[in-house]
């Protein structure tokens, strides 16, 4: 028996003219581990959400065609049935954790579906077993690190024991080692349990080892749908739309760095003193005694697994924390005796979730609010809106509203209203989440060449090894909270995994 | 935190903020409301409150207070009202013409006071509940107390929010201020505008968290139609000293209301008994 059927499935969000599901057909059998890639943008999360059945039960929009599941059409029975049989994992963990305590957040759609206690109670046990987090039913989930999490938020699905499992980019948050313990775990609940599971993810190499089949997605169709063995025998199609192939040749990756030959210059710019920062409620040191000194035309990737003290890293050299102790110093003045607004020009950050950085009505505003902000002469102001719109290729939405962008766009709207200022150094954290490779190197193509050009320094923290090789020319591999390894990019395997087995 | 205490139930503290509210509306004597105050403090004590969160309370408390006193003070219109000090000259150019001249009323400032005792002690209640509640026990416990599902998911998501809300909106000002933009500055109008356009990074990350969890929630079986059939995994029960505290509360409410009716009727000419002068009196002077 098929357990999904897609007919004809077109649908339009409200505010759009054009579908974001553009007539998907497909079937997907009991069992398979499908992997579901595109661009950003290509509508992978929609169909989940139709799948799921939330569309169009909490989302308005035009929806023809029809999802059957078991032969009964989902748009039709109730999302309390529709979650009986399809479950979906969401992107970030601390978004759908609901509870403050392991076993209540498990127990949630049990009890919403009027399971007894009894009940309940044997197979949050089960659920836990199947996450390999057993014994965790009474620990807080704020003390959970962000694998933990997204493990215990599939226990939680895990519980309602789903005959079909969709997973929206369950890693993206993660480091690798949670990752391949997340994907781990799901590839065990399709091939023990018979789960079918349908993966959303930009990390094809990680999943494609997993699946038995492929769906490339794009503009809200599907492009290719092949079983694993044929999919990447042509990598043409994956290339063309910048998504990742799992075969990729390392030497590949490392000849490829066009960055990474330059030499820095050896005055050093900005300086680290035995830095270290306790965060309030903590008993640990998130950064632990760290010391280096960057030099201007660095491009410097700050690596470690989740929770080594990355961000904080970037934050207390951008000021938005203060040291506990230590000194972060800025071409020889110390960062803790200057304002925040003294440190525009000097230092601009953009963070994992670049939205936060976004407050203006239309992506022209956006860029010149920080020269604006500097008391920029307008046409001097002029100019520099201008040429940053020209520099990060943002010509075609200038008068659009940020928000109505893509994900990829808006990332790159964030780079460029923090660029406009031309701070001597330039922070990002975690450029890779939410991102295709296409407009993920893109960006990163045009931020290295403008800090080059400009004789500036980047600082950009990152899980992902190929991004280092391609655009640092020098790493800071952190492990809770000290420098493990500060050097050469060429010393760090590109293996994800691997480089955390040696930490 | 609250285990060194007797746990109070979480539907006891939502019926002691809802009594509580009750009582500082009906009152009127400083000296019964400042009792009210002292009392909420009591309880907020009793979890034992980390310093961070003392001293959130303490901000709270000066700020509703003081902005209620100046406030009142100022705008008090009622009589008689006596001036403690003129703050602008009614023959002052400009504002002082336009206003006929801006004073501190003695009678406004107490009756600043009073307001402020009335709304500091529900605002502590509200922290005590806040700081001691699990959000899942205060949907259970709105849920048993017959509050509709989709507003009790409301709060209690409100509630989940408040710190990743607290965490996002410093971010947003310190990346603004990073960018060169000055909250305080001598153009209102900028400063004005700097502040709305913070509004909108928190407001859009509001949204999408809120969604987020909404459709993961409904995506679990969450409907406000189904929660009759809702069972739980904890059972919640109401043990003695509720049912005491709740008790003292419910016949301290009944006895206020019972007093200030007996007032009301001698008071407008519609009931006077002689043996009831005691109650009279004690109504008007402590009530």
């Amino acid at each position: 028996m098929v357990p999904i059927q897609i007919e004809n499935l077109f649908f339009t969000y409200p505010s759009r003219e054009t579908p974001t599901l553009n007539g998907i057909n497909a079937d997907i059998l009991p069992g398979d581990f499908l992997l579901l890639t595109g661009p950003t943008g290509c509508g992978k999360t929609t169909l989940l959400r139709t799948i799921n059945g939330l569309i169009p039960y909490s989302s308005s929009g035009k929806l023809t065609g029809s999802v059957r599941l078991n032969g009964k059409t989902i748009s039709t029975q109730a999302l309390t049935t529709t979650c009986q049989q399809v479950s979906l994992l969401f992107q970030n963990p601390d978004d759908q954790l609901f509870c403050t305590h392991v076993e209540d957040e498990i127990a949630y759609g049990l009890e919403n579906i009027g399971f007894p206690s009894d009940k309940i109670r044997q197979r949050i046990i089960l659920a836990l077993d199947q996450v390999g987090l057993p014994g965790f039913e009474s620990r807080r989930i704020s003390e959970l690190s962000g694998g933990e999490k997204q493990r215990i938020a599939l226990a939680a699905l895990c519980a309602m024991q789903p005959q079909v499992l969709l997973l929206d980019e369950p890693t993206s948050h993660l480091d690798p080692r949670a990752t391949r313990d997340i994907l781990n775990i799901v590839k065990k609940l399709n091939a023990e349990h018979g789960i079918t599971v349908v993966l959303a993810t930009h990390q094809v190499k990680q999943v494609a080892a997993l699946c038995n089949r492929v769906w490339l997605i794009h503009k809200g169709q599907i492009c290719l749908d092949l079983p694993k063995a044929e999919a990447f025998r042509d990598i043409s199609h994956f290339h063309r739309l910048g998504v990742q192939v799992p075969e990729q040749n390392n030497s590949q990756i490392i000849t490829a760095t066009k960055h990474a030959t330059k030499t820095p210059n050896p005055d050093s710019f900005l300086t680290v003193r035995d830095l270290k920062y306790q965060y309030p409620n903590s008993d640990n040191l998130a950064v632990n005694g760290i010391t280096c000194d960057i030099t201007r035309e660095e491009i410097i990737s700050i690596m470690g697994a989740n929770g080594s003290g990355k961000t904080t890293l970037l934050h207390l050299i951008a000021g938005l924390l203060k040291p506990t102790s230590g000194d972060v110093t800025i071409d020889g003045k110390p960062a803790k005796r200057l304002k925040l607004h003294q440190l525009a020009g000097k230092i601009g950050i953009v963070f994992q979730n670049p939205d936060l950085l976004l407050q203006a009505k239309t992506v022209k505003n956006e860029i010149a609010f920080g020269p604006k902000n500097l008391k920029m002469k307008s046409q001097s102001l002029i100019d520099r809106v201008d040429e940053t719109v020209a520099q990060f290729n943002l010509e075609d939405f200038t008068e659009d509203s940020p928000y109505s962008l893509s994900c990829g766009q808006r990332q790159r709207v964030a780079v460029a209203s923090t660029f406009s200022l031309h701070p001597d150094v330039f922070l990002l954290d975690e450029p890779t989440t939410g991102q295709d490779e296409q407009h993920l190197h893109k960006m990163m193509d045009q931020l290295c060449e403008q800090v080059l050009q400009e004789n500036k320094t980047l600082i950009f923290a990152t899980h992902n090894t190929e991004l280092t090789h391609k655009y640092a020319n020098r790493v800071l591999l952190l492990n809770d909270g000290e420098v493990y390894y500060d050097g050469l990019p060429t010393n760090i395997p590109i293996d994800q995994c691997l480089l955390q087995s040696v930490i | 935190m609250t285990g060194r205490t007797p746990k109070l139930e979480t539907r006891t503290k939502i019926l002691i903020m809802m009594i509580c509210g009750c009582l500082v509306i009906l009152l009127d004597s400083p000296s019964s409301l400042f009792a009210c105050f002292v009392l909420s403090l009591l309880l907020v004590t009793s979890s034992f409150p980390s310093i961070r969160q003392i001293r959130l309370l303490l901000i709270f408390l000066f700020f509703t207070t003081w902005g209620l006193v100046y406030s009142q003070g100022i705008f008090y219109n009622a009589y008689p009202r006596t001036v403690l000090i003129t703050l602008v000259p009614a023959e002052f150019p400009l504002i002082g013409e336009w206003t006929g001249g801006i004073r501190l009323y003695h009678e406004g400032m107490f009756h600043g006071i009073i307001q402020s005792l009335r709304f500091n002690t529900t605002l502590v209640i509200g922290c005590y509940i806040v700081w001691t509640t699990q959000p899942r026990d205060l949907l259970l416990a709105l849920g048993q107390l017959r509050v509709p599902g989709a507003l009790a998911f409301m709060v209690t998501s409100a509630l989940h929010f408040i710190p990743v809300i607290a965490g996002e909106a410093s971010t947003v000002i310190r990346s603004q201020r990073l960018r060169g933009f000055r909250f305080l500055q001598i153009n209102l109008i900028s400063t004005v505008k700097g502040v709305i356009s913070s509004f909108r990074p928190i407001l859009a990350g509001n949204i999408r968290h809120a969604t987020n969890l909404g459709e993961s929630v409904e995506s679990r079986g969450f409907s406000p139609e189904n929660a009759t059939q809702r069972t739980s995994l904890q059972s919640s029960q109401m043990r003695s000293w509720d049912y005491c505290l709740l008790g003292m509360l419910v016949v301290c409410l009944i006895s206020v209301i019972g007093l200030k009716l007996i007032y009301f009727c001698y008071a407008n000419g519609i009931y006077y008994a002689s043996w009831l002068r005691g109650l009279y009196t004690f109504t008007r002077e402590v009530l």
